[in-house]
């Protein structure tokens, strides 16, 4: 009976995940490229030998990652004092979560657009004030080490309002009886945040955090429009590597197995992050 | 020494009356409390009682420092707490829903607080193993809040308002969540609890039976407005307003109206068969209540509640009669008018 219960769900499952998960898995062991004729031909651990020496996919996953943790963490901790602040009663509070919200609302390639309007050198907003304080300016986009930071400002800008938005619901849920009662237990508004709302928050905090980084381990569109993965490939993500092993050169069954690869990769991520802060807060 | 005298040590040494000065609370046009004065001695317990919105839990609030009055003063002994934030004011409060910090034991709720205040540890370990006996929560120290049945979450409250070691005590209706005969049981270990520290208790309840149980007074508030502040038996048999009548005693007292507008009340209970004169009456229903029966009667001036022990049926046509010590005359407005 229960089988039968879950069975749409499994099915959908098995169909819109399962199943490419396990293709990709299949093509990683063969080659299907311009030289077979874009055929799947089997090879072996030829395609694994390869990503286990390709120095571009090893330096885009260490790219990736540096991005997903950076801009998570800036973007957890900006949200939570985002969604904080907009659980106070003040005047406006309406208003002010409707518009916190626009960046999120907004299509990842309209806004990585802007962004690079506003990064441009020397044309840019940023660079104008920038160039009326110094009379020089910054090759946001340019520079290797700047424009791995543009990207992460730009992701932090869209995606903030939305931690906000799932941590906001979480404090929600917190009712206001349990601030009440520890103030007459005489304590202060520190030892609320760190007594009740943090502990009360976590499993809010480890859902936004295991959301948002899977969502950015897996960056694609915000990098190819702001940066293109340059320069010199230095913005490059494991997706875009995959892509362009797909689209450009035409090898599958090598994308295939850079998609498997970094997915390992974030399993492994996920299931460590899992032990670590599962476990519920010491009584 | 005794376990609960080891609690109460602290409370008994400063023990000070709470007073509550013309007091007045209104959010945006709505009068929550309107120019309210409540003594409570050291050791005494006063019962809030009135219908849901009178101002009960709201008096409750101001008291505690969640709320600030719009006028008048609060005052522990000599001391004006008005001003102070909650956090400063020795005060305990026991919520409806308990407040119980889902996340941590029972053990680290009940200790929570004196970590705060910084108590030393030898001291918390002392009193949380004291408190857990009076209680008898001894083995539930390591459990959640949710997997706590009512009486013990409401337990476990309590154990922690005592902990607090303050000077006045609140409780907000904290029996509403527990089934009746729980409540009954409960009563009596509450009241030795709250009053054997010294510290003034205010209990709010909207149920008279509550009240009458474990209170010393009783305030009744109706509307934002202290109708009368008495024990039991002042509210009982000399209600100083109809709404006090009519809000003490189940079921309701009767009232009549008189030639000249005013109105006259009688207790159902104290109304009786007579042979000749009285009121000529008819029973229109009954309700068999064991040791009673409550009648419905039909009259020339009106229906009638009946309380008796005969055995009265529907349609029987009787004369009925009441001692005029019995009378509560009140003016149309509700005042008391006899002496």
């Amino acid at each position: 009976m229960g089988v039968v219960l879950i069975g749409p769900a499994l099915l959908l499952l098995l169909l819109v995940f399962l199943w490419p998960m396990a293709s990709y898995l299949w093509l990683s062991f063969h080659a299907q490229n311009l030289f077979t004729d874009l055929q799947p031909v089997p090879v072996g651990m030829l395609n694994w030998h390869r990503l286990v020496l390709d120095a571009r996919f090893w330096q885009d996953a260490a790219q990736t990652l540096r991005f997903a943790l950076v801009s998570v963490s800036l973007e957890l901790g900006l949200g939570l004092a985002m969604a904080l602040l907009l659980n106070q009663r003040w005047r406006g509070r309406g208003l002010v979560r409707s518009l916190t919200l626009l960046p999120w609302a907004l299509p990842t390639t309209v806004m990585a657009l802007g962004w690079r309007w506003i990064f441009n050198d020397p044309s840019g907003p940023i660079n104008g004030v920038i160039a009326g304080l110094t009379g020089s300016t910054l090759p946001f986009l340019a520079s290797p080490s700047l424009a791995w930071l543009a990207v992460v400002f730009a992701d932090v800008w869209k995606t903030t309002p939305f931690v906000a938005l799932l941590l906001l619901a979480g404090l929600q849920m917190i009712p206001a009886d349990l601030y009440e009662a520890l103030a007459l237990e005489g304590g202060s508004a520190r030892q609320a945040l760190l007594r009740i709302t943090l502990p009360l928050l976590r499993p809010y905090l480890l859902l936004v955090l295991l959301f948002r980084l899977a969502q950015a381990l897996g960056v694609f569109d915000l990098i190819v429009v702001l940066t293109g993965g340059g320069p010199a490939s230095s913005t490059e993500s494991v997706a875009g590597y995959a892509y362009l092993n797909a689209m450009r050169f035409l090898d599958f069954g090598y994308s295939a197995t850079v998609m498997i690869g970094m997915f390992g990769v974030l399993l492994l991520l996920g299931g460590v992050l899992l032990l670590v802060l599962r476990r519920p807060a010491r009584a | 020494m005794t376990v609960s005298s080891t609690i109460s040590s602290t409370t008994t040494s400063a023990a000070t009356a709470l007073q509550l000065e013309g007091i007045s609370r209104r959010i945006g046009a709505r009068t929550i409390l309107e120019d309210l004065d409540l003594t409570v001695s050291p050791g005494e317990c006063l019962a809030l009682l009135g219908p849901s919105g009178c101002g009960k839990s709201s008096t409750l609030r101001l008291i505690s420092g969640l709320d600030s009055p719009d006028r008048g003063r609060i005052l522990l002994g000599e001391r004006d707490i008005t001003a102070l934030p909650p956090a400063r004011r020795q005060v305990a409060m026991v919520f409806q829903s308990y407040a119980l910090y889902p996340h941590l034991s029972v053990a680290r709720n009940l200790s929570l607080g004196m970590e705060i205040r910084g108590v030393d540890a030898a001291t918390i370990a002392r009193d949380l193993d004291a408190v857990l006996e009076l209680l008898q929560l001894g083995e539930l120290r390591q459990r959640r809040p949710a997997d706590l049945s009512g009486g013990q979450r409401q337990r476990v409250a309590l154990a922690r308002a005592l902990l607090r070691r303050p000077q006045v005590f609140l409780l907000d209706e904290p029996m509403s969540n527990l089934d009746a005969q729980l409540r009954e049981e409960l009563r009596p270990q509450l009241r030795a609890i709250l009053c054997g520290g010294g510290a003034p208790v205010v209990y709010v309840t909207h149920d008279q039976q509550e009240a009458m149980g474990i209170a010393d007074r009783i305030a009744v508030l109706d509307a934002g407005r202290l109708q009368q502040c008495g024990t039991a038996r002042e509210l009982y048999h000399r209600p100083a307003t109809l709404f006090v009548a009519q809000f003490i005693g189940r079921p309701q007292i009767n009232v009549l109206q008189e030639p000249d507008g005013s109105l006259l009340a009688v207790r159902p209970e104290h109304l009786h068969a007579v042979r000749e004169g009285g009121l000529q009456v008819r029973v229109v229903s009954r309700e068999w209540q064991g040791a009673s029966q409550q009648l419905q009667l039909d009259t020339a001036r009106g229906p009638l509640r009946w309380v008796c022990d005969g055995g009265r049926s529907i349609g029987d046509a009787v004369r009925i009669a009441w001692e005029p010590q019995h009378e509560h005359r009140f003016a149309a407005g509700g005042r008391r008018l006899t002496a």
